[in-house]
């Protein structure tokens, strides 16, 4: 295996809204027996929040310079903090100027450039490969499962790893626990509503309705999905939804970790699976 | 009726010297970010192509002062299927900057949220280096609001239910009431400092 | 040696014809293993193509390397030596032709993998399918297909492939075209950003629009929703201001093009330079030669174009190669040829070709071969063959070795094929008269279904047999072809195409009716590459002077034009000139003319030629109106790139200068998108109408349909794109030449209705157009298209000699009465009445004469249409080939 030892870099909501994925992540990673050593003190990515570009270049810029000083590329489980991070990363090391400026703020913003950022999506299905996790896999999932990809991993197109608009590698993952893809293709990138949570709830309860309808429509058991802030919208605000929006969906959503750590053997407590918002029991029962 | 006489032709340079802004000019009003927009759905006057086309006019005002600036989800949909490469998510995000500094100077006033919340946002990773739920809520309701009063009866209704929920599955337990504090916060503030909205 | 040409689609085909049939050898060399490239794809394109398939396959001049690849090139020009898989082939100069590849990276978000989104070669191949089933049908579920979206710039002018790719406009429009005229009640939609289409085709896209009722939704179509078994396409609905959608059951990707993927190993191999778009490298005042001398490149090797202009490149191509040349075999029949007598004893011999299937798919050729044997004089029925090369073969044993005095053949249209199997034919020995065509593909395998089929074949091949057995020799008369050449037009076509015809040996008469050579672009400050308009013409002005074989006549016109292919007759008359030239074929260049667009008026408002100028000098404007599409006439092809062009060069004087541009449909085809894009970097506002802009009162309104607001602009200067129209001496040309005119312009002649194999030739023999004649075209157009033309007349002068028309009418004077009406109905007024002596007694030897009678007299511009023999009232009139026996036998087995 070519991948032995990451930096790990949790993102905000790892200790609270998304502590499941965290937890998730860790065993995975463990089992798989890659070591993850946490970002040293790390600092928050910008989220969608902080638009100042230069501004998120030096945030994103002292995480990989902690992560470079350690000489290990950065994985981390949230789309956003990929995002920024990896955009980051390109932007420091195509510019000298941007790179001297980040690094006059202070000296611990010194990042050379030297490191990848990753998801953890691409380093499960294109570092390690499917081969290699299909030999460690233990169980098979008997689930229907709509995969659910959300903005920043087939877009925008430089730093995404996968298609814009069909993207597949959660599929082939979920297809090797022995899962099944259930009819879901336009609705796999399509934006959660999460940015506009805060600021316009009307119009992100409405978009996360649509994906949780278009999901529960196609017979799905559960939403896979590999971002902290799709969990939130999906699976934290789905009785909200359902309340606001006077509908009821009871949709099981999980992060793509959870669902691989079952495949892996793992223990569901294990992998925060009684810690998601809808219940999961009833996947659990489909785990044999 | 537009005028070009009376609107400013160094808007579309004012937007290309602003990060993210550049390649403005590139854009030939295919249409192609706005038929794509996941937010049209729901805010049917959104259009990125004809902010584009006012903004080449120099319609800085009307521009700046609209508020669906603020219902881009950044969703980079429109960047990615973009034939010009005009990068519309983030020459968005610059007008956004722009239209802000606008208002801070009381030049224009912007009819969303957003900017407060995204200022609030940032003042927790300011002062912590990390997102801080319930400063953030506490800085933002108030000021969306207009009163303290107001702001905290607003998040209850907003996030009583929701508080709750992560409360019993153990996602927000006592230790959530306090922030999350990078160690070394001396450089997030000379990093706001520095490369913060000045 | 002879010439190499690297690819055997459209282009590669054409040169190879020009050259091979105006005696060069050629080594025609194709990758795949069937010659027609991406034009073999097309469903009308193929129809079309193969005849020319099969004249290369016959050709003794063609050396046809199929599955082969140019593997190195040593040398230098008159003397290359190529490896072509394995085989060493010698060559004095190279012609590069290797086409153009479909761009085919679509994004998943076009219907994300429905069957029912399909490329547009998809479905020419399925337009095809419905040739042969009657339907259109749907592919996921072989419905009929009731609402078509096609898309168009999938592929094309965006960051995969930044240039337009030039065809795609036209061919959508055609297939629409195809689509509408088939199944009417189709509904069909066309996305698109600017419709690109010039002259006939705008025409087509207006008829489209006007009277099929087809609606062109500008919108650049991102995604395609498959949604309850439908297809839902959003798009801006620009006047509303929302985002509408429409539901479609088929949709069509126009996939943009993209160079060929064997272009970058030929560049190795060649030394070729390519562009940054990775096509052969050529410049707009030499757009067929490459930095190789000796090597040439046309088609879509150099850039994104139509079947029309590849054809016209290739065929320029072909002259370049041969002017390096040696001309060294012998040109196909213009070798003697005896035929045999043929006795009374009738020997008919009946081929029944399958057609690759197109017939023996529909007709049970068995069958009608049963019926056909039982005929009287019926000596030999075959129906086994299958393809052209097939039934020629056996039509030639037929006659060499079974004696065949009659040939009966059934299969393909004699539109395209007569001619190649009347020469076989005649090869064989057999006066090519005797040969009856049947057109069993279109007038019967396509039209009826299987049953029906064979009933109306056998009905068919009945009706011309009995016609056969009345068939008679008609012996072909010979004259000598003039090797001489007359121009018409001294522009940059007409000089290019003096000198192309005089670099290939003959003598020429170029006649210019204005004081001075250069035509139009004398009116330009400097093209679009940089160069000065000036000194491109005093370059070609020069050449033309010194080259002795041309001579030019000024202030001078043609006149009293007479005579066919290879011996025409005219009048020079001018400044102190009245001279009779003999010419064995005509170019025509007569340019055309800019007209300044009514409703704008004041000394700041100009030209965008004389702005071209101004530009040469100081520019004192701050705002700049520029107003495109305005004015009656047809928009030159190259008005939107003189647009951006000049605002750029106005930008980089002034950067601060501000230009509006307003427009309809911004045309920058091909390479010059990259202008238009640089134009909107620099600054450039562009504001698209519908409706003309005002100019009043120094202020510019227009409805700017993006914004969907009036806009107005205080300019200190308007300058307006200039419709074209016609040059003034059209009309009379068209009438003395006999060349039908469109608008205007002078039309080519076309073998199918919306294909174009044939860009600079005409219905009339040996007289050629090019240029802006034809339409107003960019000066790198014009420079292929009249080296082109120069090459098509050169095929023709490189004859000894032209055989006369065997098919015309003959007069029995005893049965004339002189009445007149041939005269009368003769379109090309070749009948005259001549007053005859009349004999009415006649004793022993001597005759009495009783008076003079009057008689008609066909004469030698007889085209041989029958309309003469249809109308004499006596009988007396009659046409070779069509006599009055021989189509009531084929009536009487009709009945």
């Amino acid at each position: 295996m070519s991948v032995t030892k990451l930096a790990y870099y949790p993102g905000c909501p790892s200790d609270a809204t998304a502590i499941d994925q965290d937890m998730s992540t860790k065993a995975v990673f463990e089992k798989l027996g890659v070591e993850l050593v946490e970002v040293e003190d790390w600092n928050c990515c910008g989220a969608a929040e902080v638009e100042e570009p230069e501004l998120v270049y030096a945030l994103n810029a002292r995480n990989l310079a902690i992560a470079e000083k350690e000489g290990l590329d950065i994985v981390t489980p949230c789309s956003i903090c990929y995002y920024n991070l990896e955009r980051s990363n390109i932007a420091l090391k195509a510019d000298d100027k941007l790179r001297a400026k980040v690094k006059g703020i202070d000296s611990s913003l010194d990042y050379n450039g030297k490191i990848k950022a990753k998801h953890v999506l691409d380093v499960f299905v294109n570092d390690i490969g499917l081969e290699e996790l299909s030999s460690k896999m233990s169980k098979k999932l008997n689930l229907k499962v709509a995969p659910y990809y959300g903005c920043y991993i087939g877009r925008p197109p430089e730093t995404a790893f996968d298609d814009p608009d069909d993207p597949d590698s959660m599929d082939k993952l979920i297809e090797l626990m022995g899962g099944e893809i259930v009819p879901f293709s336009q609705m796999k990138t399509f934006c959660c509503g999460g940015p506009l949570m805060m600021t316009r709830s009307d119009i992100a309860f409405e978009m996360a309705r649509k994906i949780l309808d278009t999901a529960k429509s196609a017979g799905a058991d559960c939403i896979a999905l590999a971002c902290p802030l799709c969990g939130m919208m999906l699976d934290g605000k789905q009785a909200d939804i359902e309340k606001a929006l006077h509908v009821e969906i009871d949709m099981p959503v999980v992060y793509i970790t959870q669902l691989l750590g079952l495949a892996l053997g793992i223990d569901a407590k294990e992998l925060g699976l009684n810690k998601n918002a809808v219940d999961t029991k009833e996947i659990l029962g489909k785990v044999v | 009726m537009i005028k070009t006489w009376e609107l400013d032709p160094n808007f579309k340079e004012e937007i290309m010297k602003e990060r993210g802004g550049e390649h403005l000019t590139a854009c030939f009003q295919c249409s192609t970010c706005t038929i794509g927009c996941p937010i049209t759905e729901y805010v049917p006057s959104y259009n990125p192509r004809k902010i584009i086309q006012m903004s080449l006019l120099g319609m800085r005002k009307e521009v700046l002062s609209n508020p669906d600036l603020w219902v881009c989800l950044i969703c980079q949909t429109c960047t990615a299927r973009c034939p010009q490469d005009v990068r519309i998510s983030d020459l968005l995000s610059a007008i956004r900057r722009i239209a802000d500094k606008e208002a801070e100077a009381g030049n224009i006033k912007i009819d969303s949220s957003r900017p407060i919340f995204d200022k609030a946002f940032q003042h927790q990773l300011e002062k912590y280096g990390r997102l801080y739920d319930i400063g953030l809520a506490k800085e933002y309701y108030p000021k969306r609001e207009g009163s303290f009063f107001k702001g905290m009866m607003a998040m209850m209704n907003d996030y009583k239910d929701f508080g709750m929920r992560m409360f019993k599955k153990g996602k927000m337990g006592p230790k959530a009431m306090f922030p999350e504090k990078v160690k070394d916060r001396a450089v997030m503030k000379k990093i706001f400092e520095e490369m913060g909205e000045k | 040696m002879g010439i190499a040409i690297i690819g055997g689609g459209v282009a590669g085909i054409t040169a190879a014809l020009d050259l091979a049939n105006s005696g060069y050898k050629v080594y025609l060399v194709e990758k795949n293993a069937e010659l027609g490239g991406k034009m073999a794809e097309l469903a009308e394109c193929k129809v079309g193509l193969s005849p020319r398939v099969v004249e290369i396959e016959n050709h003794p001049n063609i050396d046809l390397m199929l599955s082969s690849e140019l593997e190195s090139l040593s040398g230098s020009a008159g003397n290359f030596t190529l490896k072509v898989s394995g085989t060493t082939v010698e060559a004095e100069s190279v012609i590069l032709a290797p086409g153009y590849d479909v761009f085919d990276n679509i994004a998943k978000s076009y219907g994300f993998g429905s069957p029912d989104v399909v490329t547009s070669l998809d479905f020419e191949g399925m337009l095809r399918a419905s040739t042969m089933s009657g339907e259109l049908l749907r592919p996921s579920d072989n419905k009929p297909v009731k609402k078509i979206g096609f898309i168009k710039c999938v592929g094309s002018r965006c960051q995969e492939n930044e240039i337009c790719s030039t065809a795609c406009c036209a061919y959508t429009a055609k297939e629409v075209w195809v689509v509408k005229e088939r199944y009417p009640d189709i509904d069909v939609s066309v996305f698109y950003m600017d419709i690109r289409v010039f002259g006939k085709d705008e025409e087509l896209v207006a008829e489209l629009k006007d009277k099929y009722g087809v609606k062109y939704i500008r919108s650049r179509v991102p995604e395609v929703i498959p949604e309850r078994g439908s297809l839902k396409v959003k798009y801006e609905d620009l006047k509303k201001g929302v985002i509408a959608n429409l539901d479609f059951d088929l949709i069509v990707l126009a996939v943009g093009l993209l160079p060929s993927k064997t272009l970058g190993r030929l560049s190795e191999i060649t030394g070729v330079k390519t562009d940054k778009y990775g096509y052969v490298e050529t410049s707009i005042t030499s757009p067929l030669e490459t930095n190789m001398p000796g090597v040439f490149a046309c088609g879509t090797a150099t850039a994104p174009m139509k079947v029309r202009e590849s054809v016209a490149q290739a065929s320029g191509a072909a002259l370049k190669a041969a002017i390096l040349s040696q001309r060294t075999e012998p040109i196909p029949g213009q070798e003697e040829r005896k035929y045999i007598e043929v006795g009374d004893e009738q020997k008919i011999g009946v081929f029944i070709c399958g057609c690759e299937g197109e017939v023996a798919d529909s007709v049970d050729i068995p069958a009608v071969v049963e019926q056909v044997k039982q005929l009287r004089d019926v000596v030999l029925v075959n129906g086994d063959t299958n393809t052209t090369k097939e039934v020629l073969e056996a039509i030639e044993g037929g006659i060499v070795d079974q004696g065949l005095n009659k040939i009966v053949f059934a299969g393909y249209t004699p539109r395209e094929y007569e001619n190649i199997f009347k020469d076989a034919v005649a090869k064989a020995g057999l006066n090519p008269y005797l040969l009856e065509f049947v057109n069993l593909r279109e007038q019967c395998a396509w039209v009826h279904d299987k049953a029906e089929a064979t009933v109306v074949a056998a009905g068919m091949l009945r009706m011309a047999v009995g016609r056969a057995r009345y068939l008679e020799a008609i012996p072909i008369e010979q004259y000598p072809v003039i090797p001489k050449a007359l121009v018409i037009g001294g522009g940059v076509s007409g000089m290019n195409a003096a000198l192309g015809i005089a670099d290939a040996g003959y003598d020429i008469c170029l006649v210019e009716k204005g004081p001075e050579l250069g035509g139009g672009l004398r009116e330009t400050g400097e093209l679009q590459s940089g160069e000065k308009a000036s000194d491109v013409l005093k370059e070609l002005a020069d050449k033309v002077a010194s080259n002795k074989r041309i001579t030019v006549y000024k202030n001078a016109k043609e006149e009293n034009v007479s005579g066919r292919a290879g011996s025409f007759k005219a009048n020079i008359v001018g400044d102190g000139v009245n001279e009779e030239i003999e010419f064995g074929a005509c170019v025509i260049a007569t340019g055309a003319k800019d007209v300044v667009p009514e409703g704008y008026s004041g000394k700041e408002v100009i030209t965008q030629a004389e702005f071209g100028k101004m530009l040469g000098g100081t520019v004192s404007a701050n705002t700049i109106a520029m107003i495109q599409d305005v004015g009656e006439g047809v928009a030159a092809k190259y008005s939107s790139i003189e647009l951006v062009a000049n605002a750029l060069k106005a930008k980089e004087k002034n950067p601060n200068l501000n230009i509006f541009v307003l427009y309809q449909d911004i045309k920058t085809y091909g390479k010059w998108e990259a202008l238009y894009k640089e134009a909107r970097e620099k600054g450039v506002i562009f504001l698209r109408y519908e409706n003309a802009p005002k100019y009043e009162g120094g202020i510019v309104t227009v409805f700017d349909v993006i914004l969907n607001d009036d806009v107005q602009i205080k300019p200190d200067l308007v300058v307006l794109s200039t419709p074209t129209v016609p040059a003034e001496d059209n009309e009379r040309l068209s009438k003395m030449f006999k060349i039908p005119l469109r608008n205007g312009f002078f039309m080519e002649a076309q073998e199918r209705p919306k294909m174009v194999l044939t860009p600079v030739d005409t219905v009339n023999e040996g007289v050629f157009i090019c240029g802006s004649a034809v339409y107003p075209a960019m000066i790198d157009e014009c420079m292929a298209m009249s080296t082109a033309a120069a090459s098509r007349a050169c095929v023709l002068l490189a004859k000894n000699f032209m055989e006369t028309p065997a098919v015309s009418s003959v007069v029995d004077e005893q049965i004339c009465v002189g009445c007149g009406v041939c005269v009368d109905v003769c379109p090309v007024e070749a009948i005259e009445l001549t007053e005859e002596l009349i004999p009415v007694v006649t004793f022993g030897v001597a005759t009495v004469i009783s008076g003079m009678k009057k008689v008609a007299k066909v004469g030698d511009g007889c085209i041989g249409c029958g309309s003469c023999a249809s109308y004499c009232p006596s009988g007396a009139m009659s046409l070779k080939h069509f006599r009055d026996r021989q189509l009531y036998a084929q009536l009487d087995y009709a009945l």
